[in-house]
């Protein structure tokens, strides 16, 4: 090849083609997607999040969740993440437009988490040990809209993340399924459903069909509430055997009983637990992260997208539907 | 075998130009290899602790900064900015001033771009382990880190652009092309990453669109652009044989430049993107097959009646390999994206397969031949041991092919399980573990092999190599050889 030009004008020609083409028209066509909301303008979805969110979201990045955990369900016809209950529909570009970074994730070595908040109970579960407070994210003051999400009612746009995790504070008033509009307005609220197919008896086995561990160990707490992300975070095997996550353990504190015991120890049953006297009480760092991981959430219906099981407005919670007829059977229990 | 038998007196000057020209080079090339050797030594450590704790998870796993997800960003980081980067650049380097026919000026700049990477890499390093990573991957090195990598790599730009202007000779070789791509493709594509990542951020999914668009072009724009033009220059060079055909090589290369650019976002198939995006990239992926099928042909006709040189030239035998693997890499990168198999093997150890195979047995393996052919020019000396080298290309041979076989298996039947809602989860992970141990053992090869490059590379740097005037060759050369060369 002779003379530079021709080399110059190729070269830079080739790259400019495809940085247009990938990344400037693609923004052009959906980089400045809006919330959607109804005609009243309420009922927006999704809504930014901040303070201990954010921040949870930035313990995400820097311990590298990433790289197991993905944040996005593919279309019912493209794979099996909506049968396996990761959502009730496939992740749009909507879902993300205030997540920065954002965890679209290429690897699943650990399960899809894109609705792990909405696979929470809505309630702290196990009623057995109620005086013994549930640890919790308790979201601190109003720095979220979802910390001021229950008293709102109809316009929290993603209830069963932040709504349901201040179980700690057991004076603040707790938006119970019963005395919310929840009935009322079922896209915008936790159903029921999903509270009673998480919420019941822990040692009762969990029915939610796709849930990953089917049988659950008598006296944890309830799967997906924030005490088990605790929990799950600090002894992933205890747990679940099988687990290959590393545990957390430096974001959590070894301490000595002071007075009584903190509302915000986690509750242990087996070898995990500390000797007597002491307590494992969780990090900001930690808090924050639970807090982050409740408020995963994308059950909310998009309008451009179609739910799984057709109507649009189907319930929130993607554990609650029964399985349609002739979906497979629920997975078996782990025989180990 | 070294360079064609010439005996005419213009030959005698054109040798010794070379070796003017060479000498000239030493400082810089050196610096950049040494760095590089540390940081691949560095990264091997890092990895095999990254391949263990992933089917160990327990180990070590109270101390924050070697927690698994810390942990496998900066092994990768170093390979890609410590490592590879580095070595590509030593090697573009040098090829930069052969090609140019002219002495390395401008030193000075080429070694504070050094400087300034190692410095860059360390603080990314260090900032992904104290927790500071940006959870974009490919892109975790922190804001400060960032900013020195890209101060340092305009130095080295502005010295390629430099050399351009005082080169000799109307013709550009095929490697320069490439090596001008590299070039300049590099920054653009680094500081477009940067930007629209974190300067003016773009909307929600269009970063991770972004961050593969960065990813695969690095890839194919930078590390595989470095390589096949290093592949254009060794070959030919090392049998003394021009390259088969200009032509062949013009088409390989500008189809290279616009259907390789294109790729990336087959990585997210499925995702929350228009489908557009995600056909165009499966689409480029499947061009690419064109360049891989001119390239491919053009080293396999230049090579033709050449091959069994490479029972005797380590740099032959290590390139040869690189650019074989470009193909099996090229393919494996179709397979994997074509939507009915993504569906598989989209989330799975196949993606890392995937990486592994371009990153190392197509870049790594063709700058390892390279190595060879260059270092003892800047020392003077020859390698101290032909077994050593023998064991560093069977050790890395072995290791990547076992590591790509069990990641691909492993992927795919890890895929299949987590494509079957009846099974549990977890089912998919237990499937994969038995070949992430066995990808251990690969690791364990690799290992291996790097130290005994590094310790055979510390040989040379000590002065402690042979005086000779015959390079090491792998096996005696014999009358057989030495017949038709």
């Amino acid at each position: 090849m002779k003379g530079l030009a021709p080399l110059f004008l190729g070269i830079f020609g080739t790259f400019a083609f495809s940085w247009l083409g990938l990344t400037v028209v693609p923004n052009w066509q959906i980089g400045h997607l809006s919330p959607q909301s109804d005609e009243e303008g309420t009922d927006i979805y999704p809504q930014p999040q901040s303070g201990m969110f954010e921040r949870g979201a930035h313990v995400y990045a820097a311990n590298g969740c990433i790289y197991c955990h993905s944040q996005q369900v593919r279309a019912d016809y493209a794979a099996d993440d909506i049968e396996r209950k990761w959502g009730n529909r496939r992740s749009a570009p909507r879902d993300y437009i205030f997540e920065r970074p954002v965890f679209l994730g290429k690897m699943r070595m650990g399960q899809d988490i894109a609705n792990i908040g909405a696979r929470a109970p809505a309630e702290p579960a196990s009623p057995a040990p109620a005086g013994v407070a549930a640890p919790a994210a308790s979201p601190s003051g109003g720095t979220s809209p979802g910390a001021a999400a229950p008293q709102g009612g109809a316009p929290v746009a993603s209830p069963g993340a932040p709504g349901g995790s201040p179980p700690a504070s057991p004076s603040s008033p707790i938006s119970k399924p019963p005395t919310s509009p929840a009935p009322a307005a079922p896209p915008t609220t936790a159903s029921p459903a999903a509270v009673a197919a998480n919420a019941g008896p822990a040692t009762s086995p969990n029915p939610a069909a796709g849930a990953p561990w089917p049988v659950q160990t008598a006296g944890e707490p309830a799967m997906y509430s924030a005490a088990w992300h605790h929990v799950h975070l600090y002894s992933p095997r205890s747990i679940n055997v099988d687990s290959n996550m590393p545990s957390y353990r430096f974001l959590y504190e070894k301490r000595r009983i002071r007075d009584a015991r903190s509302a915000d120890a986690l509750q242990f049953t087996g070898s995990d637990a500390p000797p007597e006297g002491w307590e494992i009480v969780p990090s900001f760092d930690a808090k924050c992260l639970v807090a982050y991981l409740m408020s995963l959430n994308q059950s909310h219906p998009l309008k451009d997208v179609r739910s799984a099981g057709g109507a649009p407005a189907a319930p929130a919670a993607p554990a609650a539907p029964a399985p349609p007829a002739g979906s497979p059977p629920p997975p078996p229990a782990p025989s180990k | 075998m070294k360079e064609p038998a010439i005996s005419a007196v213009a030959g005698d000057t054109e040798q010794l130009e070379r070796a003017y020209i060479d000498a000239s080079t030493r400082v810089p090339v050196l610096m950049f290899y040494t760095s590089a050797m540390a940081w691949l030594i560095l990264g091997t450590l890092l990895a095999g602790f990254v391949s263990f704790k992933l089917h160990s998870p327990d180990l070590l796993s109270d101390v924050s900064f070697l927690t698994w997800g810390r942990v496998r960003p900066a092994h990768m980081n170093v390979m890609v900015y410590g490592w590879a980067s580095m070595a590509g650049m030593g090697t573009a380097i040098w090829l930069m001033a052969r090609l140019c026919r002219t002495v390395l000026r401008y030193p000075l700049l080429l070694v504070a771009g050094a400087g300034f990477w190692n410095l860059g890499v360390l603080l990314g390093v260090g900032g992904i382990l104290l927790g500071d990573s940006t959870g974009y991957q490919w892109l975790e090195f922190p804001g400060y880190a960032a900013i020195i990598l890209f101060v340092a790599y305009t130095l080295v730009a502005s010295w390629a652009v430099l050399m351009f202007r005082y080169r000799r000779g109307e013709q550009i070789y095929i490697t320069q092309w490439y090596l001008l791509g590299a070039f300049l493709w590099f920054p653009w594509l680094y500081a477009a990453g940067q930007l629209m990542l974190f300067v003016v951020p773009v909307q929600g999914v269009l970063q991770s669109a972004v961050g593969w668009w960065y990813a695969n072009n690095l890839l194919f724009l930078w590390f595989g652009a470095i390589a096949l033009g290093t592949a254009y220059y060794m070959i030919p060079k090392v049998i003394g044989r021009p390259v088969y055909s200009y032509h062949l090589a013009t088409i390989g290369f500008w189809s290279y430049a616009l259907f390789s650019s294109w790729t990336g976002m087959q990585r997210l198939v499925d995702g929350p993107f228009p489908a557009w995006m995600i056909t165009t990239s499966i689409a480029a992926t499947i061009l690419t097959m064109i360049p891989v099928a001119t390239v491919g042909l053009n080293h396999h006709m230049t090579m033709q009646g050449y091959f069994p040189l490479m029972r005797y030239s380590p740099t032959l035998r290590f390139t040869v390999f690189g650019a074989m693997s470009y193909t099996v890499f090229s393919v494996v990168g179709v397979l994997i994206s074509l939507r009915s198999v993504a569906r598989y093997v989209n989330f799975t150890q196949a993606s890392i397969a995937y990486s592994h195979l371009g990153l190392y047995a197509f870049f790594t393996m063709v700058i390892f031949g390279s190595m060879y052919y260059i270092v003892p020019r800047l020392i003077g000396r020859e390698w101290r041991y032909a077994s050593l080298i023998k064991l560093h290309f069977w050790a890395s041979a072995y290791g990547i092919g076992l590591m790509t076989l069990m990641l691909l298996a492993g992927g795919f039947l890890q895929g299949s399980s987590m494509e079957d809602p009846s099974l549990a989860f977890s089912e998919s992970v237990e499937t994969a573990l038995p070949y992430l141990r066995g990808r251990s053992l690969a690791g364990l090869l690799l290992t291996a092999s790097h130290f005994i490059f590094a310790y055979h590379f510390g040989l040379m740097l000590l002065g402690l190599g042979r005086t000779s005037t015959v390079p090491t060759f792998l096996n005696p050369v014999e009358a057989e050889a030495s017949g038709g060369h």
